[in-house]
């Protein structure tokens, strides 16, 4: 509601003085709408008259100031073992212009980047600017807007300015925009019929509009959770070209990739942040080469869901403010989330809205900055195999990780990057913790050259560990497949170790690998199968005659016949299964036949993981982050999504 | 002199290209003596076949990354020719301040980098980093930057440029980034002629040899002519002619070559900023003919190792004539001008220019749907290969008796005074597609 | 132990050497970084070890052939500079007429038999000869890019190239897109890395970094249909630079696989 002391009247001429001071005001710097060509964008004004209130709509939304394409996140000098620089100042800056779809937008962004692992960088430009909204003006032919309410807006502004025809109402939306515009501005104040013609011209742009929507926002979930399947992704796939311009220049996408740059000398370099698409095939691209959502109808139809079913689910709104921008980007016209709808609004609804999404929250304790990691030193390395090496590792302010079994850890070097290893020791007092890392990529790769007493960096602990609570009282068959067995010594260290024994009945550990030569920690497993009421099974694929293997043959399969539980045992034990993707289809079979019910089974799953904190957009299952929801799941929960086990 | 001298230099090093330097004196005799240009032909004539009047500039390009402006230029003008095509006088300031920054780009690049280290008696210029004198060779390197800057802020890039297009440019500079130019260009004028002292006291300077030679190149009653001008040589005078130029240059085959020789009025002629210079060194700026007066540099001079000293005074003549350039854009008030209109027709048009190794000839002759059914081009350092060769012939004898170290390097010196850009050298005249 | 790198060059321009020497200051740090022991354009001296050969320019002869086996024996890494060296580039555009014929016109009757500087083939990119390990995309190259490769091969990292199109550096530079100038852009099938410099001068995007996929799936031949062009325009754009591209022989190997 509109209230009358909120608005102020400005003639014309006193805007474009308004603008002048602004501009000339040193403290601020000062950006609105300019034409681009035949096109608006958003950049620096100089002049007062280059300020175009009269547009429909800009090429880049104003999220290029909040999460602009390139953002340094960290200067580090690599002449020093740790030494890095933050950067600190932000030069408040006035946004002149935006439209109320886009400021809509932003508070959307809002909710994601300033949760409870809030973004700090964005945190700072959102502070340090100062909206000045203004109504519009002209509509797009591909704006669906209206469609959408997102046509007009009440709340986000600091000010707002409406063209009543012969002059300006200015909307004041916040105490910051009632000083600016008292300190820089001649107004009077509004009058009823101010008021009554600000309504006018909303309804009247509202009428404007030719692009409608056939479904409400509100339903689009129930329509996109009853479709997935539907042939409409796969057709209208087949043109696209994979070219990420509809996320690029959405407001309400905000993907990111973190790279690693260093400078010529090699002495420093920078880490930045810039924008990602899931159109492109790499988003999703591990270390080890996979690729998750390789093919184009999946990460086309990805965007729809992410936008109208995953991010409702989880934040209550539809993320997607219908401004038109994608529907103008795309050269094959396939984007457009209105034409999408619309076609997708004659075929069925289903109210089964949380199909792909689960309600689970993170372990994660700490705020903190979630982008700058804590220096640690590496205390011991052990190397295994060829491939695979222990590192013992020590954050130098001496607390412990503080982590539960099943967490990850971000581990950074300067100027190669950032990987996410899985903790492999259980969680204690001890001012240590340990990882298992298999040579991949850049960073592991880099890691196996380092000794004791070099630097990294840590971030984390991330992500949702196994509830060890709910496995008190019931027996535990641990599956364990390849380097699956890194992350389960986490949750095995803890169960056998005598302080937590006792919580626990029967425990079998399952570990299977390919050949003899890969088995990981046998000593220590020896070790384990001391302890009261604890059974290690080993088995290997292959065993060429020369290996000393005296275990089993055989898939990781073969042993589950061994086991016997009755009716009672069965539903009162806890599986964990955790091993490479196409390990799970056959374990979770054995498990059914030994009458576990999926509730039972918990499985932990790897996904591209960069910013382990649920922005940067990589981990994606379906609508669950992998960062934050797991990568410990319960089986029940992730059964059916459908990109879970692909 | 009955001493046997054997060179062979396989790939001259610090020039554009592969050419080899082979000497065989017997018996004080010049049995063989020869500079070979062995870089693959690259058939650019090949290219242009059938290709569209708007493709032509951007492929003409590749020729050469050193000259790719003045390839693009040249290029232009010779369409504009055949299609009737005027350009506005913003246009022609900017192709103009265009020309410089290459020009400049290509003489620093040249003095500092690829001769600059003989005189030091020295490999290349990396040693220059430690040394005491890396003052000059920072020098060099801020002379080089700055052409750079001009190059990338009028053609959006300087090797292979994405702005210039028939009758005009896809986008100019602003006020703001010209203004920033000029304050870079007033600081490089400095720093132009403290090099120039620098080399003149801390170096022995170059070979004194001297060979009669005809000079051609363009000339202009309105400037030290680069981007417009008439045919003119030391011999014959102007010749207005321009489409009729192989009246002027006669090409041909020669077996130890890939790349043809040239001749005119003499057996051979010389093309370059020493050629300009001995047409036109009247019209130098202030400070071009500073720089040249402090080498000595007369018209006309016969000594090709002076084509070296010749390309800094021009660097120097390029600052001063690009800062007048810049003021007269603002005088004209930049606007953003759509390209001239034209239509699409058939003809025959020629447009040549000097690029900073010499007379630069493009001759295209579209049909009329506008494709190439045409093209020749005839390139400096074509034009400067048998000059190379004569002066060569001349010089060994001079210094047959020196050590061999000391006739392999000045021939090489020889070679690198022309500057050549071989690889652009090599294609040929004159083809005929259907 | 400082990494030893060699320069050399092939049927070029140069223009992709051309911006390592305009790397200004900075070609200090590289040769704190590597040394540089060859590089035929800037320096005399000449070393045949080396661990990394950075080559630029396509293969035309024999000889070149020989001379290029013989620099992929001696070095550990090589490393394809420019389109000339990673597809092409321009000097295959010969390619789509017989080299007899080529040659014919150009020399006309001149006598070249057992003239070793003219027995030419058709032109090849150097993977075509010899097993490249990275490739610097570009006509000419991105001097960004290639300090970043050198970077990441002197920190032991994999350098990365990007496998999607130019249209995101386009998009993100808040260009204006050609196509809606009526201008015909390659940015949507050519590989992205060079920040989209072209369009964003107003120019369209001619291919020079290699086209991303077959140039006849759907998604091509829809957005031919849509703008009003045909196949046999944008085959003829293509050819500039990507004539590998059309020639099934060629060895190009693409990033998208989609169906025809």
């Amino acid at each position: 509601m509109t209230k009358l002391k909120s608005v102020r009247i400005i003639t014309k001429k006193n805007l474009k003085d308004f603008v002048r001071n602004l501009i000339k005001d040193k403290k601020y710097e000062t950006i609105g709408v300019k034409e681009k060509g035949i096109k608006f964008a958003y950049g620096p004004l100089e002049k007062a008259d280059e300020l175009r209130l009269d547009y429909d709509i800009t090429l880049l939304p104003p999220k290029k100031y909040f999460l602009p394409q390139i953002e340094k996140l960290i200067e580090y000098n690599l002449e020093k073992k740790f030494e890095y620089r933050k950067e600190e100042k932000i030069k408040p800056r006035i946004l002149i212009g935006v439209h109320p779809y886009d400021i809509i937008a932003l508070e959307q962004t809002d909710k994601l980047y300033l949760d409870s692992q809030e973004d700090d960088y964005y945190k700072k430009k959102r502070e340090n600017t100062i909206i000045i909204g203004s109504d519009i003006e002209k509509v797009n032919e591909r704006s669906f807007a209206a469609s959408m309410n997102t046509h007009v807006t009440d709340s986000g502004f600091d000010l707002l300015l409406t063209n009543i025809d012969e002059d300006y109402a200015v909307t004041i939306g916040s105490k910051k925009g009632e000083y600016l515009l008292s300190k820089h501005a001649k107004t009077k104040p509004a009058k009823e019929s101010d008021i009554k013609k600000i309504k006018e011209k909303r309804k009247k742009i509202k009428s404007k509009y030719t692009k409608k929507l056939k479904v409400p926002k509100e339903d689009w979930s129930k329509v996109l959770v009853a479709n997935y399947d539907h042939p409409l992704w796969e057709n209208r796939s087949q043109k696209c070209m994979e070219c990420s311009s509809c996320t690029m220049v959405c407001p309400t996408c905000f993907c990111y990739d973190v790279i690693d740059d260093v400078s010529l000398d090699l002495k420093d370099g920078n880490r930045v942040r810039t924008w990602d698409g899931c159109l492109i095939r790499d988003f999703t691209k591990v270390a080890s080469g996979e690729v998750f959502r390789d093919d184009i109808s999946k990460r086309f139809r990805h965007r729809f869901y992410r936008k109208g079913n995953y991010l409702p689910e989880r934040y209550g709104f539809v993320a997607c403010v219908g401004c038109g921008r994608c529907g103008i980007a795309c050269l094959p016209d396939i984007a457009d989330p209105c034409d999408v709808m619309n076609y997708l609004s004659h075929f069925e609804k289903s109210d089964d809205t949380d199909r792909f999404f689960i309600k689970q929250k993170s372990d994660v304790k700490e705020k903190g900055t979630i982008h700058i990691p804590r220096s640690a030193t590496i205390k011991r390395t052990e190397q295994y195999t060829k491939y695979e090496m222990l590192f013992e590792i020590e954050l130098d302010d001496k607390k412990p990780l503080g982590h539960i079994p099943g967490q990850f850890v971000e581990v950074s070097i300067f100027g190669v990057g950032e990987a996410p290893i899985s903790v492999s020791s259980g969680p204690s007092d001890k001012s240590t913790f340990e990882i298992v890392i298999r040579k991949v990529g850049n960073v592991t790769n880099r890691l196996f050259k380092m000794k004791p007493g070099d630097k990294l960096g840590i971030r984390g602990p991330f992500g949702k560990g196994f509830d060890v609570k709910s496995f008190e009282k019931k027996h535990l068959l641990l599956s364990a497949g390849g380097i699956g067995i890194v992350p389960m010594r986490s949750l095995i260290q803890y169960v056998v170790n005598e302080k937590n024994r006792k919580k626990y009945k029967d425990i079998t550990i399952l570990y299977g690998t390919k050949q003899p030569s890969e088995v990981l920690f046998s000593e220590e497993i020896k070790e384990w199968c001391k302890v009261d009421n604890v059974k290690c099974e080993l088995t290997v694929d292959t065993c060429a005659d020369k290996d000393c293997w005296t275990g089993c043959t055989g898939l990781i399969t073969t042993l589950y016949p061994k086991i016997k539980l009755d009716r009672y045992d069965s539903i009162n034990t806890i599986a964990v299964v955790i091993g490479p993707p196409i390990m799970y289809r056959y374990v979770i079979k054995c498990l059914e036949t030994l009458g576990i019910p999926h509730k039972n089974i918990y499985v932990s799953l790897e996904r591209r993981m960069k910013c382990g904190v649920g922005k940067c957009g990589h981990c994606q299952i379906n609508g669950v982050y992998v960062c934050k929801e797991g990568p410990v799941f319960n089986y029940e929960d992730i059964k059916d999504l459908p990109e879970a086990f692909e | 002199m009955s001493k046997n001298v054997d060179i062979n230099v396989h790939h001259v090093t610090r020039v554009e290209g592969h050419g080899n330097i082979v000497l065989d004196f017997k018996k004080g005799k010049i049995k063989k003596l020869e500079w070979q240009i062995s870089e693959a032909p690259r058939f650019f004539e090949a290219m242009l076949r059938g290709r569209k009047h708007d493709e032509l500039r951007s492929i003409t390009s590749r020729i050469c990354g050193i000259c790719s402006i003045g390839h693009s230029l040249a290029s232009l003008k010779a369409t504009e020719d055949a299609l009737n095509v005027e350009i506005s006088e913003q246009t022609n300031l900017l192709r103009r301040l265009a020309i410089n920054g290459e020009n400049m780009q290509s003489h620093i690049l040249h003095v500092g980098y690829l001769a600059f280290p003989d005189l030091l008696k020295l490999g290349s210029v990396f040693p220059l980093a430690n040394s005491k004198n890396k003052d000059a060779l920072l020098k060099v390197v801020k002379l080089h930057r700055l052409a750079n800057f001009m190059s990338d802020l009028v053609c959006g890039r300087t090797t292979h440029p994405i702005r210039l297009i028939i009758g005009g440019f896809t986008m100019i500079p602003t006020k703001k980034q010209l203004l920033e130019l000029k304050k870079e260009l007033k600081s490089g004028l400095e720093t132009t002629k403290e090099l120039a002292q620098f080399i003149k006291n801390k170096t022995d300077g170059f070979p004194d040899f001297k060979r009669e030679t005809e000079y051609i190149g363009l000339s202009s009653k309105k400037e030290y002519a680069f981007y417009d001008g008439d045919i003119n040589s030391t011999d014959t005078g102007i010749f207005k002619d321009y489409k009729n130029y192989d009246k002027i240059i006669n090409e041909y085959f020669v077996p130890q070559s890939t790349a043809l020789h040239a001749k005119h009025s003499r057996e051979s002629y010389m093309v370059g900023a020493l050629a300009r210079f001995n047409l036109n060194s009247k019209q130098l700026s202030n400070a071009g003919k500073e720089v040249a007066d402090l080498f000595n540099l007369k018209a006309i001079n016969y000594n090709p190792f002076m084509n070296n000293i010749a390309q800094l005074a021009e660097y120097a003549h390029n600052i001063e004539n690009s800062l007048e350039l810049i003021d007269r854009l603002f005088d004209n008030k930049l606007k953003d001008e759509k390209p001239s209109d034209f239509k699409i027709k058939e003809g025959r048009g020629v447009g040549i220019c000097e690029v900073p190794r010499g007379m630069l000839i493009h001759d295209y002759t579209l049909n009329s749907k506008g494709r190439c059914t045409k093209a020749n081009c005839v390139i400096p350092t074509n034009q400067n290969h048998a000059n190379i060769q004569k002066d060569m012939e001349k010089l060994v004898p001079e210094i047959i008796d020196n050590p061999k170290k000391d006739i392999e390097l000045n021939l090489e010196m020889l070679v690198r005074a022309y500057d050549p850009c071989i690889s652009c050298s090599t294609h040929y005249l004159d083809v005929k597609f259907v | 132990m400082k990494p030893k790198v060699a320069f050399f060059d092939f049927s070029s321009c140069e223009g992709c050497q051309l911006q390592i020497a305009n790397l200004e200051e900075e070609i200090l740090d590289l040769i704190e970084i590597v040394d540089v022991v060859s590089f035929r354009e800037v320096m005399k001296e000449h070393s045949d070890e080396y661990d990394i050969a950075v080559v630029e320019g396509s293969i035309m002869r024999p000889m070149d052939e020989h001379r290029l086996r013989k620099i992929r024996s001696r070095c550990k890494t090589l490393i394809a500079l420019g389109a000339c060296a990673t597809i092409g580039g321009v000097n295959k555009i010969r390619n789509q007429w017989p080299v007899e014929e080529v040659k014919k016109e150009v020399y006309n009757d001149a006598d070249l038999k057992d003239n070793k500087f003219f027995n030419v083939n058709q032109t090849k990119a150097l993977n075509e000869v010899v097993p490249v390990d990275y490739y610097i995309h570009g006509c000419p190259i991105n001097r960004d890019e290639f300090k970043r490769v050198i970077t990441s091969l002197a920190l032991g990292k994999e350098p990365v190239i990007p496998n999607y199109p130019v249209c995101v550096e386009c998009k993100k530079n808040e260009n204006v897109c050609l196509f809606e100038l009526g201008k015909f852009c390659l940015g949507p099938i050519t590989r992205a890395g060079c920040g989209a410099i072209c369009p964003s001068n107003g120019s369209a995007c001619d291919g020079c970094r290699g086209i991303l996929s077959k140039p006849d799936v759907e998604c091509v031949m829809d957005l031919l249909k849509r703008y009003d062009l045909t196949y046999e325009e944008m085959k003829s754009r293509c050819v500039i630079y990507n004539t590998g591209v059309f020639n099934p022989k060629d060895g190009m190997t693409f990033v998208r696989r989609r169906k025809k």
